[in-house]
Parts: structure tokens; C-alpha cells; sequence
């Protein structure tokens, strides 16, 4: 039976999606990603696999994903162009493909100065936004950059990911408008926790018609605690933590933290699922998959549609 | 200009160990202005090296000459009579300094005293920053002469990404993003709509060449 | 112990604007000492470069001064805080050969010091005999600013 993405089918039938996130271990080890999968299985559409994030060494995305596929997910690659060149993107999306992955991901990447190899040479020979622009002609055309014909085009359901939250925010939207012209097909975005802001991008989002155009998964990291959403807040670039988040936080123990980062977690699905435009859910609970499943039921994600 | 710093001291007395005469060459272009191979910096060092031998009670001689330019054989030649007298050359011109110099005084053993560092503008009295990497296609007309090969970090040509954060770069936050100086120049002289259309996939066979790069004019030749 | 015996050779680069007399009242410190001190009047303090400081150390001194106006009273205005910042690069440099920073001292006169350089000169020395040619770490922990004389 040829391989087919769920999170397409759900998606195009209409349903409020949901994905996941799923890190890779530091190490030749099947056993850690297949777990995870276990845990996510039948609580997701399609699950993300990161491409050795913030420049940090692990198992690779396209191993990873075809060990999920194995379980019977449905495997988003994740694709950074900080790390490979044309030549190598381009031939590992004809493998991807081949490899009965269907859903794949394309990101710039964290700057490697962030990971355990800052003396690493970054590539970036393409942008994002080219990769979308490619990996959609190899698959519409089946031709690759330069215009050689493949013998066999790939089969990939074409996402990218927009940041509501970081500067300029005027021209968030016309940037995310070219991804879309650019070919992407469907739109994961940086965690929310400041819904008003997020709001108010999705209305110039539907000003500007491109809810039409592509699919969009609000992004959600649960918290663990008040000094996760600091940290964050800090550290991690192109994040917006809101102070009454903080607080509300802090004002419970340490102990029912968790449970509080929870509860905003599907508090924000819940808000996500009124506003026009939003299409699905990625929950990116990074070290913490069995928060998923709690979390998708309590949103009322559960069962996923039969598709 | 091409911006060079002077190595540590230890760096270039290990290079020199073998040598008791030195011939000093500094260069009267770029490396003066960005205050690291001019002819200050040729006096300086030579002071420091002579001090420096007195005090291990070594014999050293030390001769200073600094050239209007390293790379070009007209202003190398002014060393012709001098090269046979030193045993080593310590020069202070840029990477392309060095080794034009050795390339005219083939026998002659050169030693560079600079880390040559970037392309850059002297943006005020003592701050140099990097503002191009040579790439050989040179797009600035379409970015509001904001260079994004050089001043974004990850080169993105379709920018900003998603750490662009009050106009300043994930990856140092002394550093502009340069996509947010696009965005607001274009913005404001209404040219928004350049960057409508996906910049395609550079040509870096442009910048990397086969090796080093050349440029052949004929009709500059002799 | 006397100045003389203390047998240390001394370099004073200074502004002419402390001492419109300067050039007739170092005379007698120069007869005194001979070779061991040197004078060199600058136009304004914010002249100094590092080289000339590392020929004054080449050619023999074992201490340099630079002595500048106060602060804010600077002629050319930012003038002596360009001297701090030369001289303070110059002593990076002097440590990169296993000198001590203290061979290269700035002096920035309190504000409204009425002196001549003959008697800063003698001050200075004065200070550098009791001290002895060997300590000018203690030298270091006594303070930079001159008192009045």
C-alpha cells in the first residue's frame, strides 16, 4: 500500500489537526524514539521530528522518522538547511521520500554557535523559503534546482514554520505570505503564550486571505514549571512568555506546577480552536511526550478522526 | 579596508625563535588604518621586540620599513636591497601582503605578525565591523544596501528568521539583524514589494571558485 | 638615600599647559640628573602614543611618566582621557614582554593644582628613591594621584 500522510487527509477533510514534537536521543539508540511514538500513537496526526536542534548532535530526524514509521505514525521531517548543502538536502528528500515519509518540515535552523559544535562550518547554501520553493518543484516539476528532470519526483505534504512573536512583527505576515507563494502547504508556529498577540496576527493573517491559501497548527510547549516560562522568556530568542503567565505560575507551589502548565496548555488549545483560520494544534512537549496524550484529551482532541 | 589584528607576542616571537635579524615590513593601506600594520604599529613592535631580547639577553637586530602597499611589486621592490641583509621578514601586511612579498623574494623566509580578520568599515575611531564577504555577486541593490551574506548571521536571503528580536540577532544581541535594517529601509522609502518575490538559491561557485579566484583584464596588461 | 643614588632613569612626558614656564624650570633638574631624566612637553597630553612610550623604555628609562591636566580641565577637552586610554594600552603591551604594567605611570593632576614641572619632577623622584628601583608594585598600591605641592 503506498504511503500517504494522515496529517494531510485530516487536514484537507477539514478536522482541527494535531501533531507533536519528538526529540531524538544523543545516541545510536532506536529504542528512546520508539518509545516516544508509543506514547504519542493515536493521540496525533503526525509527528515532527527535530533536526539535530539548537545545532546540538543527535540521532538524525530522517533515521528517526523512518523508525516511527515502522510503528504505524506518521512522520514529519524536520529539515534545517544550517547543516547540509543542495546537493545533500535535495538527495535526502528523494530518500525521505522513498523512505515512506510524507510530511516534511523546512526550517533554517538555530545558528550552530548555540550547540556542541560552534566551530562548525553553518552552511545555509539555501533559505527556508528556497527550500520550500524547492522541494515543491521537485515534487509538482519533478525537477531539481538548475532544472534537471528526476526520474522520479518525491511525495512530501510541504510545511514551514512562522514566528508570530519576533521582530519585525509588521512584516511577519508578508514573510509568511511568501512561504505560502513559495509552495508551503502547511504552517507550524512558535509556542504560544501571549494569545492576544497571537490573535492579532492571525487577523492581519486573514486580512492578507493566506488562512485560505495554507494550513495553520497553533504551536504549544506546556510549562513545568514558573522557571521554565522564565527561562524561556530570557533565553530563548523569538519567544514572548507574558508576565501574568509568570505570575500565575509562580502563585501555585512548586509541586502542582506541572498540573498549572498543563492547564494552560489546553486553556490555549481550547482558545485556538474558536479562532478563524487556525486549523490544528503542534504540541511541542519536548522531553515530556506523555504530557500529549493528558493534554489532547482534556482539550476534547480525542479520538482522532478515522480518516 | 581589510581589517587585521596583531597576534599575541608569543605567537610571533615562536615564529621568529630562529632568527637574529628581522626585517620588519609594515603597510601604509588598510592594516594602518585599522591601527594593526602601519608604520606605529612596525615601531612598536620592533620596540617591543628589541626590549624583549635585551631581556632574555638575547642578540637580535631589528630594521623597520613600512610600505605604501604590500600586495603591489612597485612598492615591494623598495625591500630588494634590503632582503639579503635580514634573516627572516615579520610582516604586518594583510594575508595578501605576506604573501605577495614572498611570492617576489622567493628565497626569502616570510612570516606574518597580523591575523588578517575581514572586510569591513571603520564604522567610528576604533571600531571596525565586517560589512562584505566577497561573494563575488554582489546583491546589495536589492536589499537596501544591507548586506545579507555578511550582516545575517545563518546568510538568509528571504529573512528574517524567528529570532529576530527588537531589531537584534539571536546569535549576539550587539548585533543588528540586518533582515529588521531591510525591512525598515525598504519600508520607508516604500520598496516593500522588492521583497515580494522568493530570492532564489545564490551562486556561490561565485565566492568559493575553483580554488583562488582570479581577475584578467587584458587591457590593463603591459 | 638619595634621589641621585637611587641610580633610576626616569622619562616625564607632560602638558605644557600645567607649566607655561616649563622649558626654563626644567633646566636645573636636567643639569642635576644628566641622563637619568628626560622631559618631553606635548602641545597636550592626548598626544602621547604608545610608541613613543615604548622608545622612552627602549632607550633606557625604567619608569615613564605621562602627566596630565585634571580631569575636565583639558584644553583640547577629551584630550588627557585619550592619554589614559594610550597609556593604558601600553601597558598591555610592555606586560606581553614580562614588564610591569607600573613602569608606564599616568599622573592626572587634582583638579586646581597650581605647580611647576621642576617640583613635580622632584616629587616624583623623591618618591621613586624611598621606594627603591625593585618595588614598583608598592609604588602601584600607594595611588596614582599626586599630592599637592
Amino acid at each position: 500500500m503506498k504511503a500517504e500522510s494522515r496529517l494531510k487527509r485530516v487536514l484537507q477533510k477539514g478536522h482541527f489537526a494535531v501533531t507533536a514534537e519528538c526529540g531524538p536521543p544523543k545516541g545510536a539508540d532506536p529504542k528512546v524514539i520508539r518509545k516516544k511514538g508509543k506514547i504519542l500513537k493515536g493521540f496525533v496526526d503526525g509527528v515532527n521530528v527535530t533536526d539535530n536542534q539548537t545545532g546540538v548532535v543527535r540521532l538524525s530526524s530522517l533515521a528517526s522518522c523512518v523508525l516511527l514509521k515502522k510503528d504505524g505514525l506518521d512522520p514529519v521531517l524536520q529539515m534545517v538547511t544550517r547543516d547540509r548543502n543542495r546537493i545533500a538536502l535535495q538527495s535526502d528528500i528523494l530518500g525521505a521520500s522513498v523512505l515512506g515519509i510524507r510530511n516534511i518540515l523546512c526550517l533554517t535552523g538555530d545558528h550552530q554557535s548555540f550547540g556542541n559544535q560552534p566551530q562548525a562550518k553553518g552552511v545555509f547554501d539555501i533559505d527556508s523559503v528556497q527550500l520550500v520553493q524547492l522541494v515543491r518543484q521537485m515534487r509538482d516539476k519533478g525537477l531539481i534546482l538548475g532544472g534537471e528532470k528526476l526520474t522520479e519526483p518525491p511525495d512530501l505534504f510541504i510545511g514551514a514554520v512562522a514566528n508570530p512573536f519576533a521582530d519585525p512583527f509588521d512584516y511577519r505576515v508578508i514573510r509568511l505570505g511568501k512561504k505560502v507563494a513559495a509552495g508551503a502547504e502547511f504552517i507550524q508556529t512558535q509556542c504560544i503564550y501571549n494569545l492576544g498577540r497571537f490573535k492579532e496576527w492571525m487577523g492581519k493573517v486573514r486580512e492578507h486571505g493566506i488562512d485560505k491559501k495554507v494550513y495553520i497548527l497553533g504551536g504549544i510547549t506546556p510549562l513545568k514549571s514558573a522557571r521554565m516560562a522564565e527561562y524561556m522568556r530570557e533565553n530563548v530568542a523569538g519567544m514572548d512568555v507574558p508576565e501574568e503567565i509568570i505570575s500565575r505560575m509562580k502563585s501555585v507551589p512548586a509541586g502542582e506546577q506541572r498540573r498549572e502548565g498543563l492547564k494552560i496548555a489546553v486553556e490555549t488549545i481550547e482558545e485556538l480552536k474558536e479562532i478563524e483560520g487556525v486549523h490544528g494544534v503542534h504540541i511541542m512537549a519536548i522531553e515530556w511526550e506523555d504530557a500529549v496524550p493528558q493534554i489532547t484529551e482534556e482539550a476534547g482532541l480525542i479520538p482522532r478522526p478515522d480518516v | 579596508m581589510i581589517t587585521a589584528e596583531r597576534k599575541p607576542l608569543s605567537e610571533i616571537k615562536e615564529m621568529i625563535a630562529p632568527y637574529r635579524k628581522i626585517l620588519i615590513v609594515g603597510c601604509g593601506s588598510c592594516v594602518a588604518e585599522c591601527a594593526s600594520g602601519g608604520e606605529k604599529e612596525v615601531g612598536i613592535l620592533a620596540s617591543l621586540l628589541r626590549m624583549d631580547a635585551r631581556k632574555e639577553e638575547r642578540d637580535i637586530e631589528v630594521k623597520e620599513i613600512t610600505l605604501d602597499r604590500q600586495c603591489v611589486y612597485e612598492f615591494i621592490d623598495q625591500l630588494t636591497d634590503l632582503i639579503d641583509k635580514y634573516d627572516a621578514v615579520l610582516s604586518l601586511g594583510c594575508g595578501a601582503g605576506v604573501q605577495a612579498v614572498a611570492e617576489v623574494f622567493s628565497q626569502a623566509i616570510v612570516v606574518p605578525a597580523l591575523n588578517t580578520t575581514f572586510i569591513g568599515e571603520t564604522k567610528e575611531a576604533g571600531l571596525w565591523v565586517e560589512n562584505c564577504r566577497a561573494c563575488g555577486d554582489c546583491k546589495l541593490g536589492y536589499f537596501a544596501a544591507v548586506c545579507p551574506v555578511t550582516r545575517c548571521s545563518k546568510g538568509l536571503f528571504n529573512g528574517p528568521c524567528g529570532g529576530s528580536k527588537d531589531g537584534k540577532c539571536e546569535v549576539d544581541p550587539d548585533t543588528s539583524c540586518a533582515w529588521q535594517l531591510i525591512v525598515e529601509r525598504l519600508d520607508k522609502r516604500g520598496q516593500l514589494d522588492l521583497l515580494e518575490k522568493v530570492y532564489p538559491p545564490a551562486d556561490w561557485s561565485r565566492q568559493q571558485g575553483k580554488g583562488p579566484r582570479k581577475i584578467k583584464r587584458e587591457d590593463q596588461t603591459i | 638615600m638619595d634621589q641621585k643614588s637611587a641610580g633610576l632613569k626616569v622619562t616625564f612626558f607632560f602638558c605644557q599647559q600645567i607649566d607655561e614656564h616649563q622649558d626654563v624650570n626644567r633646566r636645573a633638574l636636567e643639569k642635576e640628573f644628566g641622563s637619568e631624566i628626560r622631559f618631553f612637553p606635548l602641545p597636550c597630553s592626548g598626544r602621547i602614543e604608545p610608541q613613543h612610550l615604548m622608545r622612552a623604555l627602549e632607550s633606557g628609562a625604567d619608569k615613564v611618566y605621562v602627566i596630565t591636566c585634571p580631569e575636565g580641565a583639558c584644553r583640547y577637552r577629551e584630550g588627557n582621557m585619550r592619554a589614559r586610554k594610550r597609556l593604558t594600552f601600553a601597558q598591555g603591551l610592555i606586560e606581553e614582554i614580562g614588564l610591569e604594567r607600573e613602569r608606564l605611570e599616568l599622573i592626572n593632576l587634582p583638579a586646581g593644582t597650581i605647580t611647576t614641572i621642576d617640583k613635580l619632577a622632584r616629587e616624583l623622584l623623591a618618591r621613586e628613591a624611598l621606594v627603591g628601583p625593585s618595588s614598583l608594585q608598592a609604588q602601584a598600591l600607594e595611588g596614582k594621584k599626586l599630592g599637592v605641592a
